[in-house]
């Protein structure tokens, strides 16, 4: 009874909220003072069709090199937690988690042609990310869904966690680099004036941001499919003594 | 014309999403809830989006893609999540009448 009260209250309580919305919502109909300014700046000055990727990639591609390092952090943290875990379980022996069985073959079928249709996808997100929606965070997180598939149909697969840990490194040295090169070419750190503009619109256009944004994709990319890898159960020592 | 043909589709397209979403609340058991999502959302997706090909002919290549997608993944995912359902032996309704993995040679149940 009292759960059921508590049931319709709260249904009430969100159609009190949602009408509210609904009642009050207005389309605004000029931007404001601040967006206005970016929308007529971006285009013009960075020469980017999408003013979002231009923001973040060039205004306060600071904060994005942040967010980036905050996901390097997510994935230290959670091989730290995780690899405490795995100690846990090895010390109290009896469990043993067993052994991954084998993908059937439509999920393996699957997975081989899909996973080069994502990539495709990602890599189409990370390029055009100055022109339309889209761009390197977007891209990378996209690569790591194909990761997922990738590990899905085949469990015993082993990542070359060496090899993504220095991409990753390469890729977040050379993104420094760039913002670099525009405290000594251009007007500032990551300023994305270091490459020719170009014409607005077109595929190599806005400066150094596809670089970026190429960059981004790889760095989030690699630091996803490592986070993604950890959550797996261990494998290695069992299939050591095997 | 276009626009009543497009309408048309879309609306068919509804009525299987329609049906997916009833077969989620009456079939009985697991298995037969997944059939039923999943054969009407890929049919119901498919139909939606070719209806909007008839609304915007300029956006007909990416719903062509779009379509072949859903195709390839749905059949898939639904697949995947009804053998993961059988191996962790989620039970089926009792009027299930047979059951063809169970009554498969070895050679094709460790496979499948």
């Amino acid at each position: 009874m009292i759960r059921r009260a508590a049931i319709v209250l709260a249904v009430a309580l969100f159609g009190l909220v949602f009408a509210n919305l609904a009642a009050h919502y207005a389309e605004r109909q000029s931007l404001l003072p601040l967006a206005k300014r970016y929308v007529e700046l971006v285009p013009r000055d960075l020469g980017a069709a999408n003013v979002i990727t231009g923001i973040l990639l060039t205004y306060r591609a600071f904060d994005t090199l942040g967010e980036v390092a905050v996901l390097f952090m997510v994935a230290a943290g959670v091989g730290l937690v995780l690899a405490a875990r795995g100690r846990r379980n090895e010390s109290s022996p009896g469990e043993a988690p067993e052994p991954p069985r084998p993908a059937s073959e439509i999920v393996q079928t699957g997975a081989q042609m899909l996973v080069p249709l994502i990539a495709i996808f990602a890599a189409y997100i990370i390029m055009n990310g100055h022109l339309s929606a889209g761009g390197g965070f977007q891209g990378g997180a996209v690569i790591a869904s194909s990761v997922i598939l990738l590990l899905l149909a085949d469990p015993h697969r082993r990542l070359d966690l060496d090899f993504l840990s220095y991409t990753e490194s390469v890729a977040g040295v050379l993104f420094v680099l760039v913002g670099v090169a525009g405290m000594i070419v251009a007007g500032g750190f990551l300023d994305n004036r270091v490459l020719p503009v170009g014409q607005f619109g077109a595929f190599f256009s806005a400066g150094a941001i596809p670089v970026l944004s190429i960059l981004l994709g790889i760095k989030v990319g690699c630091e996803l499919s490592v986070i993604i890898d950890r959550f797996r159960p261990e494998l290695s020592t069992e299939r050591g003594s095997q | 014309m276009a626009e009543l043909i497009g309408s048309l589709l879309v609306l068919a397209g509804a009525v299987f999403h329609f049906s997916a979403g009833l077969g989620m609340l009456r079939m009985p058991d697991a298995y037969t809830r997944m059939q039923a999502g999943t054969k009407a959302s890929t049919l119901g997706n498919t139909l939606v989006l070719a209806g909007l090909a008839f609304y915007h002919p300029s956006w007909t290549l990416k719903l062509v893609i779009l379509i072949c997608f859903v195709l390839m993944t749905n059949p898939v995912s639904s697949h995947a999540l009804a053998r993961a359902a059988y191996r962790i032996r989620i039970s089926m309704t009792p009027q299930t009448v047979v059951d063809a993995l169970r009554d498969a040679p070895e050679r094709i149940r460790g496979r499948s």
